[in-house]
């Protein structure tokens, strides 16, 4: 009984932050005289958009839907790398001292660079824009897992590996049983922040390199001159990059566990 | 003061004149030192102390008296600065198999179920069964201790009482001729506490008191409930043994009438007075 009243209530104060918005919105339009459009007029132009997602007709022009799932599929490839190296290299960092003091002032200087400045490196390393999109999501994703999987691993508490020592655990049983299992919550936190940063990363990607993607679809928006547009890709943007992050906060619950 | 009651039991004095009594742990002028900022501190200084056994051996002290930094030169978890222990003649070099610990704050693993925590720790230990035979084993401890309907739990779904069997259950389950246990019963209420010390004993019991129980606690009751003899030590840093206590009540004890008896209290008494020696008198009053 608790539970549906706090989830009704949940509801409401949903609908209360979106109304507001959209009272904000309107508000801002009719401030602007029409300038930045309201949400009737975009969502007019965004309905239009979602009849037909995903025609092809030649390269600059193409539906919403198969730029939005081309934007996708480099986020992909580039977190999924950046995942298979950052793990490996977090763990590294994490369990041993030398590793971590070799490795630690590189991360240091790299980590506060925008990813989009590694974009000219990748464009001369793949010659090829797509390519070099992917490498900017990769090198986005690296900082945050590789971090957080070094702060997991160096924290195992000292009564998990008190029992380890106690029972003569193998080196393969500690990790399988104990590093791991510890780790794990930490290096998902490391995910979630690295697939949050790399969606904000593509769009800016894709304005750079042009042609593809939701970023592309944004900056296209503005050449033609459509606040509509640009706003309902603001939309889109917004929508997908919060199931992203539900979909990596459900797998962070998956693997924790209680104390 | 008198600290040592000359009172070892008629059956320990003929095994002794017999040269049947065992020592399972000698601990010979133990030093442990540990550095620190402001230099080396020992923790405790020159121990030396045996455990016959089969024998149940409290040591019991202030906190920070260093009892468990002893207790984990007996584990192997600790190395002496000087001296040596040796456990069942063999000269403790680090944790074996021959000893079993249960550690102060339970340590189980959160992410396994009860089943899997001892299962580990049994094939970790005993390499040489094959997997049903420590299938068979891990079951066969889990319905000693009544845990066999909460096997699939894990830890964080279990009281403290509970976790606390898991873990003696793990101890017990590598079948260790010595068990060490580092204030187990210590975060547990009275209630749960009492059935514990009823529980540990009937698996000392189950094994026909071969094994050799050494337990780190402060509390009295609970040392003399349980024990043989029970160690005193000084306030550290440099802790020694202040006195060796024997507890000649015959077995099995029984809580409620134990209380009762002349030699139990008798026994409070001196360790509380030892414990309380710094205290004025008129503490000592206040506190009663």
């Amino acid at each position: 009984m608790k539970n549906i009243q706090s989830n009704i209530l949940a509801i409401v104060y949903f609908l209360c932050g979106i109304g507001a918005l959209l009272l904000f919105w309107e508000m801002s339009s009719r401030f602007t005289d029409g300038e930045l459009p309201g949400p009737v007029p975009t969502w007019e132009v965004f309905s239009e958009l979602l009849k037909d997602p995903f025609y092809d007709f030649g390269p600059n022009d193409k539906g919403v839907g198969l730029l939005l799932w081309g934007s996708l599929v480099r986020v992909t490839y580039g977190f999924l790398l950046g995942t298979l190296v950052a793990v490996p290299f977090g763990i590294l960092l994490g369990s041993s001292k030398i590793a971590m003091n070799i490795l630690n002032p590189v991360v240091q200087i790299l980590k506060p660079v925008s990813p989009l400045a590694w974009f000219p490196i990748g464009l001369a390393i793949f010659q090829s824009a797509p390519s070099a999109t992917v490498f900017i999501i990769f090198i986005t994703s690296l900082w945050p897992t590789l971090i957080n999987t070094a702060f997991g691993v160096s924290t195992v508490p000292q009564d998990h590996k008190n029992v380890a020592k106690a029972f003569g655990f193998s080196k393969f049983k500690y990790v399988v049983k104990i590093l791991f299992p510890y780790s794990l919550p930490h290096i998902f936190t490391g995910l979630r922040l690295s697939i949050g940063v790399a969606w904000l990363v593509i769009v800016a990607g894709e304005m750079l390199s042009g042609g593809m993607g939701i970023g592309f679809f944004i900056w296209d928006s503005w050449n033609a001159g459509s606040m509509e547009k640009i706003i309902g890709g603001i939309l889109i943007i917004g929508i997908v990059g919060l199931l992203l992050d539900k979909g990596f906060s459900v797998l962070q619950k998956s693997f924790s566990y209680e104390k | 003061m008198k600290n040592n009651i000359e009172a070892p039991t008629l059956e320990m004095h003929i095994k002794e004149d017999l040269g049947l009594t065992v020592n399972s742990i000698e601990i010979k002028n133990v030093t442990v030192s540990f550095k620190t900022p402001k230099g080396k501190f020992d923790a405790v200084k020159d121990i030396s102390l045996n455990v016959r056994k089969g024998e149940i051996v409290s040591v019991i002290g202030h906190s920070g008296c260093g009892k468990s930094t002893l207790m984990n030169t007996i584990s192997g978890m600790v190395k002496p600065s000087q001296g040596e222990v040796l456990a069942n003649g063999k000269r403790v070099t680090g944790p074996g198999p021959d000893r079993g610990l249960v550690f102060q704050n339970y340590s189980l693993l959160p992410w396994l179920t009860v089943y899997q925590n001892i299962y580990e720790a049994v094939d970790s230990v005993l390499k040489d069964l094959n997997k049903s035979e420590k299938k068979t084993l891990v079951k066969d401890t889990l319905k000693m201790v009544n845990l066999y309907e909460h096997k699939d739990k894990l830890p964080g779904q279990l009281s403290g009482g509970m976790k606390q069997r898991v873990a003696i259950a793990r101890a017990f389950a590598i079948n260790p001729s010595i068990l060490l246990l580092d204030e187990p019963f210590g975060a547990l209420d009275a209630l749960t506490k009492s059935s514990m010390h009823i529980e540990l004993l009937k698996l000392w019991n189950l094994d026909n008191r071969d094994k050799t129980i050494v337990m780190v606690t402060h509390d009295i009751e609970e040392a003399i409930f349980l024990s043989d003899r029970i160690v005193v030590m000084n306030n550290g840093p440099a802790a020694t043994v202040k006195a060796i206590v024997d507890v000649p009540l015959i077995r099995p004890r029984h809580k409620k009438e134990i209380v009762h008896d002349p030699e139990y209290m008798k026994i409070h008494d001196q360790l509380l007075a030892m414990l309380m020696d710094k205290l004025s008198i008129a503490d000592i009053k206040s506190n009663i």
